[in-house]
């Protein structure tokens, strides 16, 4: 494999991707692998974007009652642990958004629609689904270390310690959070953005942060925090993760 | 996994600082864009009066009277254009590239700089008068200087709308001609 590194290119990318800046770190590795993650995110952004006409989640929503459609590999993974976090939150964790949490179905590689007016939304886990793909992808070039953040949703691999940061929401600025070694951390809000009927316990917290071994549970398990307001809800430990209320 | 926590019940108070990343300069990123120039030419695009009220007209208002740019051309031809652009968020300032092809559409896009502030000095000319002319960093260091935020509410909202300001500037210029 020809090497392209020194041709004067920083290890870190950034490129707006995914409805935020997306980061691509990488501290050991050719520099097309930069190239390689932004492509993998850009697959899972054109395939679960409710914005993008031509996504699985987009014909999805245009269906009818008792129609059905074919969806991809993206699609089955993250649908497969969106349905897990339902049943583990008595639909609590809801990509439906109050639509019919019980409203779609997934039979082998179909997505049933079963209820006219039913819509999904992945937002709320997408995202860290596709910061896992980028470091497959990563990882695939060659890469032996580096990191992806999406826009606070991020993943760092390998032999690095990566410094964490808590962006002020309030007041701007940043603070030191936690060093992150082979693992994933999201932030996400509590209040009126957060998708939860349940009002906050202690409202003086508004962001929770959740760290574990894959984005895409990090990601999504900041919204059981968010609606339990329970850093030792048990869906934290069964996912290896750790949660944080500040 | 292993998580560090640095200090957290002390969070709320440490003082926030400021953080501030350079990715590449706009040379860089014109060379990442269009591999194949073997020259970029600095071009100003200016619009009269006439083309800031038709981009207005349209819905984009140009924001600017003249824009810089770098054409890049591979012999005789024309590849495209590259334009640094910068947008102020909430607390962010974001400096970034968009290479746009002989056929008009987005390239890529490519952020230069991001810049966050403990304050509304973002908008304040003098600080972000400071970074002009800094040159990137071009060697990882691990330490601090990788930080990386973890936040709920950044959003590319500015940078999507400036890349569209973009594109019909560029349209703009190139029916008038100042392309070559």
């Amino acid at each position: 494999m020809t090497s392209h590194t020194g041709t004067g290119h920083s290890a870190r990318r950034a490129r707006p991707l995914l409805g935020t800046l997306v980061e691509v770190g990488v501290v050991e590795g050719l520099v097309h692998a930069h190239e390689a993650a932004f492509s993998a995110m850009a697959e899972v952004q054109s395939q679960l974007s409710r914005f993008e006409p031509a996504s699985d989640v987009a014909r999805f929503n245009a269906l009818r009652a008792n129609e059905s459609l074919t969806v991809g590999e993206h699609a089955l993974a993250v649908l497969a642990a969106a349905r897990l976090l339902a049943d583990q939150t008595g639909d609590a964790f809801d990509i439906s958004l109050g639509t019919g949490p019980h409203g779609w179905r997934v039979e082998g590689d179909r997505l049933h629609k079963l209820k006219d007016g039913v819509t999904i939304d992945l937002g709320g886990i997408a995202k860290g689904y596709a910061v896992d793909r980028a470091v497959d992808a990563l990882i695939a070039a060659d890469c032996k270390a580096g990191w992806v953040n999406a826009g606070g949703d991020l993943r760092a691999f390998g032999d690095i310690d990566l410094p964490v940061t808590l962006r002020d929401e309030y007041g701007g600025g940043v603070r030191s959070f936690a060093r992150l070694r082979d693992g994933a951390i999201a932030t996400s809000r509590f209040g009126s953005s957060a998708r939860s009927t349940l009002a906050s316990p202690r409202a003086v917290e508004a962001h929770v942060s959740v760290a574990a071994p894959l984005c895409l549970w990090a990601d999504a398990l900041t919204k059981v925090l968010s609606i339990s307001g329970d850093t030792a809800h048990p869906l934290l430990a069964l996912h290896h993760a750790q949660g944080w209320l500040h | 996994m292993r998580v560090t926590l640095a200090a957290l019940s002390a969070s709320a108070l440490v003082p926030a600082s400021a953080f501030a990343v350079d990715y590449m300069n706009a040379e860089q990123a014109a060379k990442l864009m269009f591999p194949d120039a073997d020259r970029f030419e600095s071009r100003d695009l200016t619009l009269d009066a006439a083309q800031m009220q038709a981009l207005a007209a349209q819905g984009v208002p140009a924001r600017s009277q003249t824009w810089k740019a770098q054409v890049a051309h591979r012999g005789a031809t024309t590849l495209g254009v590259v334009v640094v652009d910068e947008v102020v968020g909430k607390f962010e300032l974001i400096t970034y590239a968009v290479g746009i092809g002989s056929d008009g559409a987005v390239k890529q896009v490519e952020i230069l700089s991001y810049r966050e502030s403990h304050g509304h000095e973002i908008r304040l000319p003098a600080w972000r008068k400071q970074f002009v002319g800094k040159t990137p960093a071009s060697t990882l260091q691990v330490g601090e200087d990788i930080a990386n935020i973890s936040g709920a509410t950044l959003s590319c909202k500015h940078v999507t709308d400036g890349v569209k300001r973009i594109v019909h500037v560029v349209d703009v210029a190139k029916r008038a001609g100042a392309l070559g």
